[in-house]
């Protein structure tokens, strides 16, 4: 392996991608949806009551990357069977490349133009960035994270395209995984929730269920005349629980023990991509009680992936009362906001799956082979 | 740089393709590799070429084992597949480009080297159109070229002169003895059997997956071999009879000729001779076949 032969391989590759007609035109194509979107997003969002640049924010990173996953798998899921197909690549095979040389060429040619695509969505998502209250460590951090992810998926198509004879295989296969990772994990915490959910003594902190029985509100017809209207709302008052009412006290509830399977949520690129970098919280606007009003997708994926991380907690805070609703009882996800993020695991995952998917086509391309796939010729 | 091959077998799944072959190339001379449809020369060359590994046998070029060496046998190999494939993005002289930088040549000499090798195969004129435009022959001619980038020391050769037109397979004659003169060696497949018995030193004969005997091409061997000799007369009795009466075995074939078996050529002469001077009218009288066509129908008999 040598940094010659890396380049010659990817020289190769991109020449061949450049001169074929069909990319720039992708590349347009690719540019105008996304100033599409990201115009559409911010009409959408740019209403005066419901001024939220970070739904901007939100849609344009994840349509990045939705398409980005389209796309960079046709870059690579064919590279390997296809040479074969045109006999062409059994010529670099015998010449003195090794097999790293022209996995580590292929990859650095798709990747090279994958970031041309996440280069050219740039300065939509520049504008979406700073809509989104993001901090410019959070933007460097994203991109940070779907440059890797790019790296990632141009590797598994890489891999599948050694592992098929026939190049239409090996990108329904590429696709498949895709489709795995984004769908299949949420599907398989949806679906495996039920199996972590017992019935358990729980202890809870908020009004007992017998508080309402003992303290029946009393009988008050706000339309008798002999009732001043302070009489009236302090007669009411004795009818609501205060703070002071919350108890600690153990009750059997359904829990789920989302903490057993939270794992295959940062699988998902998305989680990744959003816990990475969720926008910051809209500061509160006038007359507005909840801080967590809008569309904020990647706030909601990232504290409830954090939130299924940190399972159900110790005690159980229902302590629900309206005075101090705004202040001390935070919106659970917002709290989950608070702890440690998920994405390291799920970014350390798809490393590792990329690693390992370059080492099975590194080992797929070494020569003289032994074993051959059926039905295939090496030339 | 000899090509050495004891007793190589290699299976596909249930499929035999090389059962046994045992060959040797020297340098300085061209090697013909000859046999049927399916007889396993491909599959050889691929084991030769570092592709394939043998199930069983040795293969050493220069000494070198391919499974265990591959990196110093390719600096040493050119090998030229059957169905040579091109980056058909690429320009002509690109591909040559391209293949010299993966031999790590430096790219003054690389484009020297591209020079020459374009000039040796006649593409200069299409050296910078698109590869995929080149006929088959174009391309065939392409991938000799290729095959010598690396200046190689052995040279393997799958069907090279297919596709080719006739001055094409004459210079491609003339390269092949040119590389056999500079000390190279040439292990060369193909089923124009005339074409070989021009260029090749000795033939190996595979069938079925084995290699069945070694023949030598030179004069001397050409002198003594048994050979069909065929004889055009104007009077096809008095030839038939006249036969019969020497005892010479004699068949008749298509369009009044008649074919006779004759160890050698002084025999042949002989016979001449004696036809003309008892009176039987000649008009023509040339070998039916080479040697190496002989010696390849006799090897491969028993697939008819
Ligand atoms: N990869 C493979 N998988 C299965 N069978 C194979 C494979 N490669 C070759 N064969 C079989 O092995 C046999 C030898 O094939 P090979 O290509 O070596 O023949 P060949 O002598 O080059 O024939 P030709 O003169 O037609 O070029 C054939 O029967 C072929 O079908
Ligand atoms: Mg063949």
């Amino acid at each position: 392996m040598s940094w010659h032969g890396i380049r010659t391989v990817a020289a190769l590759e991109l020449r061949q991608r450049v001169r074929t007609s069909k990319w720039p035109v992708v590349l347009g194509i690719w540019v105008a949806v996304i100033a599409l979107v990201a115009f559409l997003a911010y009409y959408a969002t740019n209403d005066e009551q419901l001024r939220s640049g970070e739904a901007m924010y939100d849609v344009v990173v994840f349509f990045v990357l939705g398409l980005a996953m389209l796309i960079v798998p046709s870059l690579t899921a064919t590279s390997v069977n296809g040479d074969r197909e045109h006999g062409v690549l059994a010529t670099l095979q015998t010449t003195l490349l090794t097999h790293w040389d022209i996995v580590l060429g292929k990859l650095v040619a798709a990747w090279a133009l994958s970031m041309a695509f996440l280069v050219s969505a740039l300065p939509f998502m520049a504008w979406a960035f700073f809509e989104g209250g993001v901090s410019f460590g959070r933007i460097l951090l994203s991109l940070l994270v779907l440059v890797l992810v790019l790296a990632v998926i141009c590797t598994v198509g890489l891999m599948f395209s050694t592992l098929t004879a026939r190049p239409i295989a090996s990108a329904v296969l590429t696709y498949l995984a895709m489709g795995a990772l984004v769908f299949g994990t949420t599907i398989g915490f949806a679906l495996s929730a039920f199996l972590v959910t017992d019935k358990e003594q729980q202890t809870v902190f908020g009004i007992p269920d017998n508080w309402y029985d003992t303290h029946q509100p009393p009988n008050v017809d706000p339309s008798d005349p002999t009732l001043t209207q302070e009489q009236i709302d302090q007669l009411m008052k004795a009818g609501q629980p205060t703070r002071a009412d919350c108890t600690t006290f153990t009750r059997t509830t359904d829990v789920a023990h989302t903490e057993r399977i939270w794992w295959m949520l940062p699988l998902n690129p998305f989680v990744v991509v959003a816990d990475a970098a969720p926008s910051k919280p809209r500061p509160p606007q006038r007359n507005e009680v909840s801080t967590s009003a809008g569309f904020t997708p990647m706030r909601w994926i990232s504290g409830g992936a954090r939130l299924a991380r940190n399972g159900p907690g110790g005690v159980s805070d229902e302590c629900w009362v309206d005075e101090a609703s705004s202040s001390s009882n935070q919106d659970p996800i917002e709290k989950a906001l608070g702890t440690a993020p998920v994405w390291p695991y799920g970014l350390a995952f798809l490393l590792l799956a990329g690693t390992g998917a370059a080492t099975v086509a590194g080992r797929r391309l070494r020569t003289p082979v032994r074993r051959l796939p059926n039905g295939t010729r090496i030339a | 740089m000899t090509i050495e091959v004891q007793g190589v077998r290699r299976a596909f799944g249930d499929v035999l393709a090389v059962d046994s072959i045992s060959l040797t190339a020297n340098p300085g001379e061209v090697t013909a590799l000859i046999g049927p449809n399916g007889s396993g020369k491909t599959t050889l060359l691929l084991m030769l070429a570092t592709l394939l590994v043998p199930d069983q046998g040795a293969i050493r070029i220069d000494g070198l084992d391919p499974v265990t060496q591959p990196t110093e046998v390719r600096a040493r190999i050119g090998w030229m597949p059957d169905g040579f494939g091109t980056w058909d993005a690429l320009t002509v002289r690109e591909v040559l480009l391209t293949v010299a930088a993966a031999y790590r040549i430096a790219p003054d000499r690389a484009r020297t080297r591209t020079d020459a090798l374009l000039a040796t195969v006649h593409l200069e004129d299409l050296a910078d159109r698109r590869a995929r435009v080149l006929s088959r022959g174009q391309k065939q001619r392409l991938g000799l070229a290729r095959a010598l980038i690396n200046d190689p020391s052995v040279l393997l050769l799958d069907e090279p002169a297919s596709g080719l037109d006739p001055r094409s397979r004459i210079e491609l004659r003339d390269v092949l003895r040119g590389l056999a003169a500079q000390g190279k060696t040439v292990l060369v497949s193909s089923h124009i059997l005339t074409e070989l018995q021009e260029v090749a030193d000795r033939a190996v004969i595979v069938a079925r997956g084995r290699s069945l005997e070694t023949q030598r091409l030179d004069d001397e061997h050409a002198l003594t071999a048994t050979a069909s000799w065929r004889i055009d007369s104007l009077d096809l009795e008095g030839l038939t009879a006249w036969l019969a009466d020497h005892h010479v075995p004699a068949r008749r074939v298509g369009g009044g000729l008649t074919e006779v078996e004759v160890a050698g050529e002084e025999n042949a002469a002989r016979l001449l001779a004696d036809l003309v001077r008892d009176g039987i009218r000649v008009t023509g009288y040339a070998r039916s076949q080479g040697a190496l066509e002989s010696a390849y129908l006799a090897a491969t008999e028993d697939r008819r």
